[in-house]
Formats: C-alpha cells, sequence, structure tokens
C-alpha cells in the first residue's frame, strides 16, 4: 500500500505521543473546569446559570477525544500479520498503540462526562 | 567477527574472563561501599527499605498496644503523635517509595537485557541518600525529637515555631532530601525504560513491569515536585517567618494542603502500581500462558497516572470548597476504579484461559487481590463526598487505607519476594514457612482493619492517642490490637524464612519456567547481568524464542565482550528499539556517596539552623557534582565505533536527544519546572484569596522595570546559548566560545536584576503573603540563573579543554536543554510578578 | 479453605456488635443529614459486598477452570463488560444519586446561627440570632429539634475539624475561613460531637456534649441565657468571687458578674455543664478542683497555667462556686 492511496488518518500514524492525547484532553478539560469553578466562586461567589464555554469545551473534549479513537480504531483494523498480534513486527506494533489509544480514548471520554456532571446536579457555589 | 566464532569454548573462555574482570565488584572492607552496580546497590536498597518496614511496624505496634483498651496510658500524647507522624512517614517515604525503586534497580536491567541501568552512580547516589536521610528522620525518636504533626503536616500547626518543635524541621528537610533521591531514580528509571531495552523489544513487546515502571517513575515527576515547592514554603515560613499559610498575614493553610495532596494522592497510585506490575510478571508465568490483554494493562496504567491527578480534593472534601469543586474531584475520584477494575479482570482472565500452578507467590498475590478489592469498593464509597464527610478522617478512612496498602502493595511485594528470590540469591524461600506466613498475615489484616470500618463510623476519629470507655469501641480496638499482632507474627516467619535462607539449597535455574528475559539470571550470580544481549522477538522469550537461553549463555546475541575493559551497554530507539550506540558506565566510585553526604550536609545542617556550615556544605555539593561530571560524562571514546557481533557497528559517543544523557537533563528539567509550577499556583492561590491581590499598600511593587529587565537578561543568555550550539556544531569554535561567555554575563547579570525589583520596591517578605510569593519566584529565578551561569562556564571550560568538539558536543546540547526550561521559567516568573499586578 | 476463612471470623461478629453506641455515631443518627448519609452508607455496603463476593466467586472458577476453557475472544469480552462497562455503569449511578445529595439544606438568615470556633483544646460558642446580641458558651452546644440552624465554623490556632456524627458529616474549622455547616436535628437527646482534624497534643481530649432540645425548651433556655447573671448573696458566693478575683482568673475567663476575659473558655453558664474539659470529665466539684489545680494532668497542653498553690479547699470552693453559676438560672 502506497502512501498515496492511504486516507490521511491513516498516515497519522500513533506514537507514544499520541497514545497520551485522549488522557491529556481529559486533564485539560478537568483542569479547566476545577480552575474555572475555584476561581468564579471565589472571585465573584457564583456560577454562570447557564455555562456556556463550560458546555462548549465539553463538547470540544469530546470530539477531540472521539476524533483521536476514531483514528486509532482504523489504525487496530490494519490488516497485516496474523492474530493475536503480539510479534515484534511493525504492523503488530502500531496495532498495539492504536488499541490502547482506543481504550484510553474509552476511559477519557467516561472521565470527561463525569467531569461534566457536577455542574449538571450541583451547579451552584454553596 | 562472525557468528560462528561464538562456537569456539576458548573463546567464550576468554570473553567471560573479560567480562568478569570488567564487572567485578570492587572488595575490601570499605572498597565494597563504592559499587556502582545495580546488583549490588538493588540488595542494599531493598534490605534498607524493608528494615524501614520492620520499623514501621514495630511502631504501629506501640500505638495498637496503647489503643488496646480505653483510656490506657502506656504511651502518652506526645509520644503517640510522633509513633503515628512517623509510622506514616516511614512507610510512606522510607518504605513503599523506595521499595518500588530498589526492586526496579535490581530488576530492570535484567529485564531489559541490560547489562545496567544507564546512570548507575545516580543510583548509588540515590541509596545514599535515602540511607541517610532516612536514618536522621527515624532516628530523632530515640531523642524524642521526631516530628509529631502527622504525616500530612498541616500548618499552621507544625509551621507555628511556638507550638511544633525540630521534629517538623526534621521532616521537612530530611524527607525533602529523600525527595530528591526519588527523582532520581525517576530519571533512571524513565531512561532505562526509554533507551536500554534489548534489539528488537519494541514497544508492545516490552514486559509489562517496565511499563508499569515507565508509568509510575514518570508519576514522580509530576507527583514530587509539588510537595518540594511546598517544602521550600514550608521551611521559609518556620526558618524565615515568611507567612505562606499564615492566615493573620495573607497566608492560608489551604495551600499547603493542595500542594500535599496533589502529590500525596498520586503517591497512593506511585506504591500501588509497581506492586500490581509484579502480579503482571508472575501471574503469567503460574497460568502457564501469555497474559491476555496486554493493551488493557497499558490502558490501566497510564489511565491510572492520568487520573490520578484528579483526585487530591478528595483528602479535602471537609475543608468547606465550593460543593462543585468537590464534585469534580468526587467524579475523577470513582473513574480511578475503572481502570483499577480492567487489572484485575484482566488477571483473572488470565488465570482462568491458563493451567494454574498453586504456587506460594500465587497465594500471595490471591490474598492480596481479595484484600486490595475490598480496600477498592470501600475506596468507591469515601470517593462520595457526603460519605466521606462522615468518614473522613476516622477509623474508617484508616481501615480503607490500610486495605489499600497491604492488598495493593505490601502483599504483592511479599509475592514478589517468594517469586524473585530465586532470582536473586540463587534460593527458593520455604514453601511451608511462606505459607503459614501468608495465613498469619491474611487472617492477621482482616482481624486488625475490618473491626476499623465500625469503630470508624461509631465516632472513633483517627490520630487519638485514647479513646473513652463508655464510646463502647473497647471491643473492637482489642480485636484490632490481637490483629496486628497476628500480621507481625507473620512479618516476623517471613523474616526467620528469609535467615534461614543460606542454608538451603540451589534452586536450578529459572525454578517457576517462566517466560521472561529476568530468569536468564543465572544461580551462579555473575556480575555482568547478561552474558549477551539477545534480539527480542516476543513477550515471553524463554518460551517462544527457540533455543534462546543456549544463544544467550553462549554469547551469540549482543555485546558478548568486554575487549577494552570498560563496563557498556546498548542504547536503542524509543519506539522500535533499533540499536543506536554502546554507552560506556560508570565504574566503582566514591563520588556517588561523596556527593550524597555533602547533600545531606546541606539538609541536615539548615535543621540546626547551622546556616554557615549548610553553606559550606551546599558548595562542597556543586563541587562534587562539577567533579563527577567533569571526570565522568561526555567521555570522548579512543575510537568512534566498536562492533557489537553479526556484523553490526555503533557508536560509542552519541549527543543529542538520541543520547541517555539528554533525556536525563530533560526529564529532571520536567520536575524543576513541576516544582515551579507548584510555586505560581501559590501566587495565583492567593490572588483567588484576597479581595484586591496585591494589596493596594503594595500594589506599586515590585514594578515592571526590573523584572522586565531581568527577563531580557535571561531570554539573552537563553538566545545566547541556542546561537553557541549551531555555530558550534557547524565548527564556529572560536565565536561559540564568545558566545557562551557572553550568555555567561547576561545569566550573571540577570540575578541582581531579578532581585533588585523586591529589593528596591522595599518588599517585606515577613509582611504579608504577597511580598513573601513575589521574593520566592523571584529567588527561584535567579537561583536557576545562577546554575545557568554555573552551565555556561562549564560547557566553556569543557571547550577549552578539549573535551568539547564539534563532533562531541554532547555537553552544549545537554546545556541547551536546561536554557529552555530556564527561559520558560523566567517568561512565567517575571511575567508573573511583574506583569500581573497591572492586571489584576 | 474458604471456609476456615469465614470460620475464623465467626467468634468476631458478637464482638463488632458490642461496638454500638447511640451518642457519637454516625450509625444512630439524630439529624437530617447523618440519617442520610447512613442510608447511602447501607447501600454502599451492601453493594459493595455482593461485588466483592461475586469478584470472589469468579476468581474461584477461573482458579478451577481447565486449559483453554476461556478463549482469548471470550476472556477480552469478559474483561470489557466486567472490568469496564459494569463498573462504569454502578460508578454512573452512585454519581448521579450523591452529587445532588452534597447540596447543602437551605438555611436563610432567619435560622438560628451559631458560631464555634475551635481552640487548641477546646470550643468557643456563639448563639446568633438576627438582630440580637450572641449568647456565648464553650464546649457545649445546644440545638432546637426540627428547625435549621447554620453552623458558621473558624478557629483561630490551627486547624480543628467539628464532627457530631449523629448529626451530619464533618467541617473543617481553618484560620482565616468561616465554613458553614447547615443541620436539622430530629431527635432529642445528649449526644457528643468531636475534633476530627489532628490539632496537637491534647487532639484525642477536645470533644464536646450536644444537647438537642425540644423547639420550646430550647427558645426558653436561649431567653434565659440572654438575662444578665444576678449576684447571689452567700458566703459561698462570695468567697468564690473573692478567688477568682485573687487568682486572675477573670483575665482569661468570663464568668457571671466578672470582669470577662475571653481567653478561655466562657464560664457563666458553668453549672449547667454536663462535662468538664471539652467532653472529657464529670464536671463534680471534686473533678473541677483538680483540674484547676492541675489541668496538664488531664489535658496535656492546654494554655491553661496550673494552680498548683491553691489549697485544696480553696479549689473546692472555686469548683463549687463556678457549679453554681448558671445552674439556677437554668432551673428557673
Amino acid at each position: 500500500m502506497s502512501d498515496k492511496r492511504r486516507k490521511w488518518h491513516e498516515r497519522l500514524q500513533v506514537t507514544l505521543w499520541t497514545l497520551i492525547v485522549p488522557p491529556t484532553v481529559w486533564a485539560v478539560h478537568f483542569l479547566f473546569a476545577y480552575l474555572w469553578a475555584a476561581v468564579s466562586c471565589a472571585k465573584t461567589g457564583f456560577f454562570a446559570e447557564f455555562p456556556t464555554l463550560f458546555t462548549a469545551g465539553t463538547v470540544l473534549a469530546l470530539a477531540t477525544i472521539s476524533l483521536s479513537g476514531w483514528i486509532a480504531h482504523r489504525q487496530t483494523r490494519l490488516r497485516g500479520d496474523p492474530p493475536p498480534h503480539e510479534r515484534g513486527t511493525d504492523i503488530d506494533r502500531l496495532r498495539f498503540l492504536a488499541k490502547s489509544t482506543l481504550l484510553l480514548a474509552g476511559l477519557s471520554f467516561v472521565g470527561v462526562l463525569f467531569t461534566a456532571l457536577p455542574v449538571v446536579f450541583i451547579g451552584d457555589c454553596r | 567477527m562472525s557468528l560462528h566464532d561464538q562456537d569456539d569454548p576458548a573463546l567464550r573462555a576468554a570473553q567471560e574472563q573479560r567480562l568478569r574482570e570488567v564487572w567485578a565488584p570492587p572488595k575490601g572492607l570499605f572498597l565494597r561501599w563504592t559499587d556502582t552496580n545495580n546488583n549490588q546497590v538493588g540488595n542494599w536498597y531493598v534490605l534498607t527499605a524493608f528494615a524501614f518496614m520492620l520499623f514501621a511496624g514495630v511502631l504501629a505496634l506501640i500505638m495498637r498496644t496503647q489503643l488496646a483498651v480505653p483510656d490506657n496510658d502506656l504511651v502518652g500524647p506526645g509520644t503517640f503523635n510522633q509513633l503515628f507522624t512517623l509510622h506514616g512517614s516511614v512507610m510512606m517515604f522510607l518504605f513503599a517509595v523506595p521499595m518500588f525503586e530498589a526492586v526496579s534497580i535490581i530488576l530492570l536491567p535484567q529485564l531489559l537485557g541490560a547489562r545496567d541501568l544507564p546512570f548507575p552512580r545516580l543510583s548509588a547516589f540515590g541509596y545514599w541518600s535515602f540511607l541517610l536521610g532516612g536514618v536522621f528522620v527515624s532516628g530523632s525518636i530515640f531523642f524524642d525529637a521526631a516530628p509529631d504533626g502527622g504525616w500530612f503536616m498541616y500548618p499552621p500547626l507544625t509551621t507555628r515555631t511556638d507550638l511544633s518543635g525540630l521534629g517538623a524541621d526534621i521532616w521537612m528537610l530530611g524527607l525533602s532530601f529523600i525527595e530528591v533521591s526519588s527523582v532520581a531514580a525517576a530519571v533512571e528509571l524513565i531512561v532505562g525504560v526509554l533507551k536500554c531495552r534489548p534489539p528488537g523489544m519494541r514497544l508492545n513487546l516490552m514486559p509489562l513491569y517496565a511499563w508499569y515502571i515507565l508509568v509510575v517513575a514518570v508519576m514522580i515527576l509530576f507527583a514530587f515536585p509539588p510537595l518540594i515547592a511546598g517544602d521550600v514554603l514550608f521551611e521559609m515560613e518556620r526558618l524565615l517567618d515568611w507567612p505562606f499559610f499564615d492566615a493573620s498575614r495573607g497566608g492560608d493553610p489551604l495551600l499547603w494542603q493542595h500542594l500535599f495532596w496533589i502529590f500525596g494522592h498520586p503517591e497512593v497510585y506511585i506504591v500501588f502500581l509497581p506492586s500490581i506490575a509484579l502480579f503482571a510478571m508472575l501471574v503469567p508465568t503460574f497460568a502457564r500462558r501469555h497474559l491476555l490483554g496486554y493493551p488493557w494493562i497499558v490502558l490501566a496504567a497510564v489511565g491510572t497516572a492520568f487520573l490520578s491527578f484528579g483526585l487530591w480534593v478528595h483528602h479535602m472534601f471537609a475543608t468547606g470548597l465550593p460543593k462543585i469543586s468537590l464534585g469534580f474531584f468526587s467524579a475523577a475520584s470513582e473513574a480511578v476504579a475503572i481502570p483499577t477494575a480492567v487489572q484485575i479482570f484482566v488477571f483473572i482472565v488470565t488465570l482462568w484461559a491458563g493451567r494454574v500452578v498453586w504456587s506460594t507467590p500465587l497465594l500471595y498475590a490471591t490474598g492480596s487481590l481479595a484484600i486490595f478489592v475490598i480496600g477498592g469498593l470501600t475506596g468507591v464509597m469515601v470517593a462520595l463526598a457526603p460519605f466521606d464527610w462522615q468518614a473522613h478522617d476516622t477509623y474508617f478512612v484508616v481501615a480503607h487505607l490500610h486495605y489499600v496498602l497491604i492488598g495493593g502493595t505490601l502483599m504483592p511485594l511479599f509475592a514478589g519476594l517468594y517469586y524473585y528470590w530465586p532470582l536473586v540469591t540463587g534460593k527458593k524461600l520455604s514453601d511451608r514457612l511462606g505459607r503459614t506466613a501468608f495465613w498469619l498475615i491474611f487472617v492477621g489484616a482482616n482481624l486488625c482493619f475490618f473491626p476499623m470500618h465500625l469503630s470508624g463510623l461509631e465516632g472513633m476519629p483517627r490520630r487519638v492517642f485514647t479513646y473513652p470507655a463508655d464510646l463502647g469501641l473497647g471491643g473492637l480496638n482489642l480485636a484490632s490490637t490481637i490483629g496486628s499482632f497476628v500480621i507481625a507474627a507473620g512479618v516476623a516467619v517471613i523474616v526467620l524464612d528469609l535467615a534461614r535462607s543460606p542454608w538451603r539449597p540451589r534452586s536450578p535455574r529459572n525454578p517457576w519456567q517462566a517466560g521472561t528475559l529476568e530468569w536468564l539470571a543465572h544461580p551462579e550470580d555473575e556480575n555482568w547481568g547478561i552474558r549477551s544481549i539477545p534480539l527480542i522477538e516476543s513477550r515471553y522469550p524463554i518460551w517462544d524464542q527457540e533455543d534462546f537461553v543456549r544463544k544467550v549463555d553462549e554469547g551469540r546475541y549482543f555485546l558478548p565482550d568486554a575487549e577494552e575493559g570498560r563496563r557498556e551497554t546498548i542504547i536503542t530507539s524509543v519506539l522500535d528499539a533499533r540499536p543506536v550506540s554502546v554507552i560506556r558506565l560508570g565504574a566503582p566510585s566514591w563520588k556517588p556517596m561523596l556527593t550524597a553526604l555533602a547533600l545531606g550536609g546541606v539538609f541536615i545542617l539548615t535543621t540546626y539552623h547551622l546556616y554557615w556550615p549548610a553553606l559550606l556544605s551546599g558548595a562542597a555539593t556543586l563541587a562534587m557534582v562539577l567533579w563527577w561530571l567533569w571526570t565522568g560524562t561526555a567521555e570522548i571514546p579512543e575510537k568512534p565505533c566498536k562492533p557489537i557481533g553479526h556484523g553490526m557497528e555503533l557508536p560509542l559517543y552519541i549527543s543529542g536527544s538520541a543520547s541517555p544523557g539528554w533525556w536525563a537533563m530533560f526529564i529532571t528539567m520536567m520536575a524543576d519546572a513541576t516544582a515551579f509550577s507548584g510555586l505560581v499556583f501559590g501566587y495565583f492561590f492567593f490572588w483567588t484569596r484576597h479581595e484586591a491581590f496585591p494589596p493596594p499598600e503594595m500594589a506599586s511593587a515590585p514594578g515592571m522595570v526590573w523584572p522586565l529587565s531581568a527577563l531580557a537578561l535571561g531570554l539573552a543568555g537563553w538566545l545566547a546559548t541556542i546561537a553557541a550550539r549551531e555555530v558550534h556544531a557547524r565548527g564556529g569554535v572560536g565565536m561559540a566560545r564568545i558566545l557562551l561567555l557572553f550568555g555567561l554575563a547576561t545569566s550573571i547579570a540577570g540575578v541582581p536584576a531579578g532581585l533588585s525589583g523586591p529589593w528596591f520596591s522595599g518588599m517585606d517578605p515577613t509582611a504579608h503573603s504577597y511580598p513573601a510569593i513575589v521574593w520566592t519566584l523571584a529567588i527561584w529565578t535567579c537561583l536557576h540563573a545562577a546554575v545557568a551561569a554555573i552551565m555556561l562556564a562549564y560547557v566553556l571550560a569543557r571547550s577549552l579543554a578539549g573535551r568539547m568538539t564539534p563532533s562531541h558536543d554532547a555537553d552544549i546540547r545537554n546545556v541547551a536543554v536546561y536554557m529552555h526550561f530556564f527561559a520558560l521559567t523566567a517568561v512565567v516568573a517575571y511575567a508573573t510578578i511583574g506583569l500581573f499586578p497591572e492586571v489584576a | 479453605m474458604r471456609r476456615s476463612v469465614a470460620g475464623k471470623f465467626l467468634p468476631l461478629w458478637p464482638l463488632m456488635l458490642a461496638g454500638c453506641n447511640r451518642h457519637q455515631s454516625a450509625l444512630a443518627p439524630f439529624g437530617l443529614e447523618a440519617r442520610s448519609t447512613l442510608s447511602l452508607t447501607v447501600v454502599l455496603a451492601a453493594g459493595g459486598l455482593v461485588i466483592a463476593l461475586g469478584v470472589a466467586v469468579i476468581y474461584a472458577i477461573a482458579a478451577r477452570a481447565p486449559e483453554g476453557r476461556l478463549t482469548h475472544e471470550r476472556g477480552m469480552r469478559l474483561v470489557l463488560w466486567l472490568g469496564a462497562v459494569f463498573p462504569t455503569v454502578v460508578l454512573t449511578a452512585l454519581l448521579i444519586w450523591s452529587l445532588p445529595a452534597m447540596r447543602p439544606l437551605p438555611a436563610t438568615g432567619q435560622d438560628l446561627h451559631i458560631r464555634v470556633e475551635g481552640e487548641q483544646f477546646w470550643w468557643r460558642v456563639a448563639y446568633r440570632e438576627a438582630g440580637r446580641d450572641p449568647v456565648l458558651s464553650a464546649n457545649e452546644i445546644r440545638l432546637p429539634v426540627g428547625r435549621t440552624v447554620v453552623f458558621e465554623l473558624t478557629a483561630t490556632d490551627v486547624v480543628h475539624s467539628f464532627w457530631i456524627p449523629g448529626l451530619a458529616g464533618k467541617m473543617d474549622m481553618i484560620p482565616g475561613r468561616t465554613n458553614r455547616l447547615v443541620v436539622k436535628a430530629e431527635k432529642p437527646g445528649r449526644y457528643r460531637g468531636v475534633c476530627a482534624e489532628f490539632c496537637g497534643l491534647s487532639h484525642a481530649l477536645m470533644a464536646f456534649d450536644v444537647i438537642a432540645m425540644e423547639p420550646a425548651a430550647f427558645d426558653e433556655w436561649l431567653a434565659v441565657a440572654r438575662i444578665p447573671p444576678r449576684p447571689t448573696d452567700s458566703a459561698i458566693y462570695h468567697r468564690g468571687e473573692m478567688l477568682f478575683a485573687r487568682e486572675g482568673c477573670g483575665s482569661c475567663h468570663a464568668a457571671r458578674g466578672t470582669p470577662s476575659g475571653e481567653i478561655g473558655p466562657d464560664l457563666t453558664r458553668y453549672g449547667e455543664r454536663l462535662t468538664l474539659g471539652a467532653g472529657i470529665l464529670a464536671p463534680t466539684p471534686g473533678n473541677t478542683a483538680a483540674f484547676i489545680r492541675d489541668p496538664h494532668r488531664f489535658k496535656p497542653g492546654a494554655r491553661m497555667p496550673a494552680y498548683r498553690h491553691l489549697r485544696q479547699d480553696e479549689a473546692l470552693a472555686l469548683a463549687v462556686w463556678l457549679k453554681q453559676s448558671g445552674a439556677q438560672e437554668a432551673k428557673r
């Protein structure tokens, strides 16, 4: 398969750095949510009625995680060496990183949703 | 050299003789302690950490005896407070963390088929620091001077010198010293896992233990530095009266709680994951099959590492923070249960799919899973804030954390002890004694800690030296006390088993028929680690690769010889483990030990307010470090390349991002930047705590001019270094020296410029938290400017001495990494103190 | 093997049941918050037990299964469903249940506010009603049943934590901060609270009494407490007052009709207190006298100096005088 015929998401290969994209997105979203709540409660004493910024940030985080999960998912399907994909070949190493990224994307997705729950169910500064 | 050369037994014997000589440990009563080889240092490390565990266990027994009956007076509150403070601190800082580092120092080179870790002298330095700091902290109890503020050391109880004594300084400075050694170990382990794997061991073939250690070491980099930042503020308040935690002068005790728990919660996972990593090694062995779900374990380890940094406030649920903030942390604390459950089920299905061979290590693993699951479930309970408001700071939490740590750290370590003892000593431990000890510990732990769930909910707070009889908790407490002695009996049986081990028969090689690399170790212990560095094609090479053990033993793989009489190992690439170079490792030396002594002097002398001797000791440390670097790093080899067998030739010198030294600098500076961000967090934390910050009467200090001038000087030094690096690489040695000199001058000038802002605006750091934190940021940055100056001077000297040339330029490339981080620090610090008051 | 473990635990059960107390226990609630937390606790504990047993059973099956019984695919499906999906579902449900429960009870400025300050190693208490002078007390808290009460919690020296297990969860008292804890008592009775954050030498000896009263009785008590104490004309009164003044007790303590110090606990209504020394001793004259002569015997690290030079009869006279204060008013 030549490089030209590959789609863009197949060319964007997973590495040790892309592995940590989904959890990093969770971490950034979490930190942003916490700092935002802490600063607005400490400085203004109240929390937005309808937190537009927070909603947008959450959607953006979920989208980024989904995208990185989808790319990883495509790469776990790369054809090549036979199962169980535990050999020291290029394709198996790639499939391993892709699979781990996909799983981390799942966990991070849940993590971001969990972070959004307090805003839905508490929503004020008391 | 061709493959068939290894057929000649005489050649092999000659090679072995050379390797043996090169790797021979130093002999002699004193000289033997100069050894740096991972086998020796690792063993000292494990034994020392084990001794600290026994010590802390005895402290616990005294506490349990005091609490056996209500209104007891075996020990008074003064002693009791020292006991529980030391028990927690020693178990965490002197047992759990060092034990994982120690086990990794022993195992990791074996697991990775390396001769040693990349920085053996750094490991030795870490060990001596740990020993010195550990003895200093624990010994204090024999002088009735032990820390008595709890292992969490909450100010103002611990910062007010009228309410707490020398113990607080001993804790803070002694343990800061040990934190330094933990960060050193993290550097060693990360570089070891990423760069010292055998050829062919791609990321997906790495033993899971190495995955866990990589993750945990990275966690240390981000978890320990906030505590170091907290320690800095804490000692500034105790020694110089800078009011960071004094509410009457604009400080806030909660700042410490944040910094402590940003460290403290990841810490729990730092001691838990390496123990689970031992499971990941022994479960496949006793299931007689590959571990199912390798990527799931990587998910669990990486996921836990990330989530663990979003949990810290669950130790602060009762501090009155807005409920919405608590909600975020409650949610993350629940989420972390998911990767934990994944790990447990991966082990279960592996056993399910395989053929289970019962053994003492597996028995320990089973028991610890049972205990850990209970601790994990109570963890889910306390992660819910409404429940935690009742359970927090009661014996319920004592029960929870001991279930987690006994099931998640201690018993897996015992499993590892029984599993790996033959690897280290060539002898198996007794199955009979092992099983007896297991049942004593298992039953004792449940008897000791299960009743505490109830005594906590029935109103027994933690850290009480006694409790009234009419609370009706005498029975539960007596049960706990009996349980604690049953555990102690179990541990005593293990100690007995270890003591009898030298008289037991030798076990065969690889007695459990495991499949991973570390079991290549020979019972007739050779110090060289591995005879030849293999080519890896499977996760379980001993099981899967044909004739693997014989080929390794006959030196048919890489680097089977030590022709130049140097200790060497192979450096490979990060993702795919392609051979990159051969590095020369440090030989036995006094330097690590002496450097640790000098650095220890800084901390210990400061504890006793002996500032001039402490300063002298600091100068000695600096001199030692420079001597060490000058004589032992970036050495220009006698020839550019060397053959490693199979027709491969590898360079003996590399610089830049392919080299371990560059990675070590990068990783160290990540830790440094994290500590710095802890201080910056302090600045903005104070901002949220005050209506007006800076306070109106100080709003014009330190002004913009001086901070921005200092920033300009810092950036000039940074640019000069980058230019010098580039010019130097292109052969312009003279120009590079001039640029270095310029960078040196601007860095030195940056120190007074940075301090002038707060100085000339007359900021009194004892008056309020604002001047105190501004001074702290300025001093931190200026210290970094001073270090930059020293480094640039060092590089210049290396160039002048002919130890750095355009083709051998590791020194300047490593210093450039430092300068990147320094520039970042300067930008953030000076923008904060100079510009933020304008917009706040 | 499994049965023998259970067997080892059997003798423990009666012992655990024996541990019940009714006055300082989250398992014996008398307040709204503690009661709802207890139902959460029961559900969590029962659920946890079921899950722990479930894992044990699965482990036993796994360890006994012959090799190859579980294929790779089915194994991975187990990890996915039991290891990942099941906990996610359970935890989501728990969060959705517990997050709304974190919201404090609604309270208004008209509700009774009780300010409590933690100090090494006692509690300064002030009852504050809108538009009226505060009523000062120490080491004892009285609450009206059925009404919302707002605690304003802070500390002057070090961090303490305010915990009445039967009433509600705990809340830290932190110098420089004032935390609110809104509660509603539901059952009258005598209970006990303690300091839950380690605060120094006598942390274990820092407790207080909690008396939940019927609203009418509470209103009457508070009304009486507002009346400035009147001197009683008796010999014992004069001797006590003389000793209190001579020894300079008033520079730290407020007591009825004396120049009031604010350093130590307010002793104005000491006579009606149920305990002495922040919940550690019965307030008999003998104990009181012994405490005055050597407080550190009972409370290591307490700020109060020892009055060993007082003769036993003098200390006793002081104790009797203190004991009478407040008691009479309360009886009226």
